[in-house]
């Protein structure tokens, strides 16, 4: 089922939303941030924007706030380890580090 | 949704079949001219030129515009009928336009959305609405810019928490986003990139040098198909993967190829375009 992150009411009345869908372009573990017709990816492994287009600098800095908090990130992250079993958040950074030690 | 490799906007003259008397200033922000009586449609229809965009919410006026284009225009643009459509009218409407999008079960967005698809610079990325038929187990989406695209329920896999794509309750919802299938949610953002070439070209050209090689394709396309490096065997081990996928393997054979696509669900010359 998707997970729908529960916003302050502020944000949910200027039409933000936060999500994780079931079905994502997923190579990176990641949450939609969704405003009208634009939407901006952040990387659950390291909490950058995975592009810059459109402008991440159009996400208002208490939605970064918001989602960035220490339980709502590991929130974000095991909702997403639920969603994406295969791809989870933490374990591909090992699977490279082993990779590499190949 | 990467909007600065998207389609230029190209802006259109709308036409609204409407007699409600509050859509038309949803539709605002495109300027529509309204019709709501055969009069009024007969004037338009002969000032209206090949670009023009006509959205229907009148069956009467839509079924009144095939006998007025038919006698007397040559084709119009692109034809948006939000009505339920019968087959018969259907097939006339297709040669009065150069595009139509439709459904026989009215499953497009609300005005409000629509109007903001309709209206964003990225509309070809996003989806208005669409269809789903049981018989052949497929959903026709429509895009922004009328475009159709078919997926087979298939397309839609399992939720990593074992949710199952309810087709019964079909929406799109999120501005033209997200295709909603009950509690199952799917970005169209992972549906286009899995089934439009040209889509995936686009995003192609965003990624870093290095993000380009094969094994990065291969990557990105396993990761897509949820599947892990052991998934392959017996056939390739899970080293073989991680050595393809890190660019260890100067010439892939074609055995290998051929292995690696069968499992992905892909044709073997598609894989690097992912």
């Amino acid at each position: 089922m998707a997970f729908s992150l529960q916003l302050p009411k502020a944000l949910r009345k200027a039409r933000w939303k936060a999500k994780i869908r079931d079905r994502e372009r997923c190579e990176h573990p990641h949450v939609t941030i969704i405003r009208g017709t634009q939407a901006w990816r952040i990387n659950l492994r390291t909490g950058m924007f995975l592009e810059d287009d459109p402008n991440p600098a159009d996400v208002p800095d208490e939605l970064m706030t918001y989602i960035k908090d220490e339980q709502t990130w590991k929130r974000l992250c095991d909702e997403w380890n639920r969603l994406y079993p295969n791809n989870v958040v933490s374990s591909d950074v090992q699977g490279e580090e082993q990779d590499n030690d190949e | 949704m990467t909007n600065n490799t998207a389609p230029q906007k190209v802006r259109w003259r709308m036409y609204l079949l409407d007699r409600s008397k509050k859509r038309p200033a949803t539709f605002a922000s495109l300027h529509p001219h309204v019709v709501s009586s055969l009069a009024e449609l007969r004037n338009s229809v002969t000032h209206a030129t090949g670009d023009s965009l006509w959205v229907s919410y009148a069956s009467d006026l839509t079924e009144e515009l095939v006998k007025n284009v038919l006698a007397a225009k040559p084709t119009l643009g692109l034809g948006l009928f939000i009505h339920s459509l019968d087959l018969d009218t259907i097939l006339p409407l297709g040669s009065c336009f150069r595009r139509i999008a439709f459904t026989t079960d009215g499953g497009f967005s609300s005005a409000e959305e629509l109007a903001e698809i309709l209206d964003a610079e990225n509309r070809s990325d996003l989806f208005i609405g669409g269809s789903v038929n049981r018989a052949t187990e497929t959903i026709t989406f429509w895009r922004g810019d009328l475009k159709p695209m078919t997926v087979p329920f298939s397309g839609f896999e399992r939720s990593g928490d074992g949710t199952e794509p309810d087709f019964d309750r079909f929406s799109v919802i999120d501005c033209g986003q997200t295709v909603q299938l009950g509690e199952y949610e799917a970005a169209v953002d992972a549906i286009l990139y899995e089934r439009d070439p040209e889509y995936r070209r686009r995003i192609a050209k965003t990624r870093l040098q290095e993000e380009q090689s094969f094994g990065a394709s291969l990557r990105r396309l396993r990761k897509q198909r949820g599947l892990r490096r052991e998934d392959f065997e017996p056939d390739l081990s899970a080293k073989t993967i991680t050595r393809i996928e890190q660019g260890k393997v100067r010439r892939i054979h074609q055995n290998t190829l051929k292995t690696l696509a069968k499992r992905l669900a892909v044709d073997p010359q598609e894989i690097d375009s992912f």
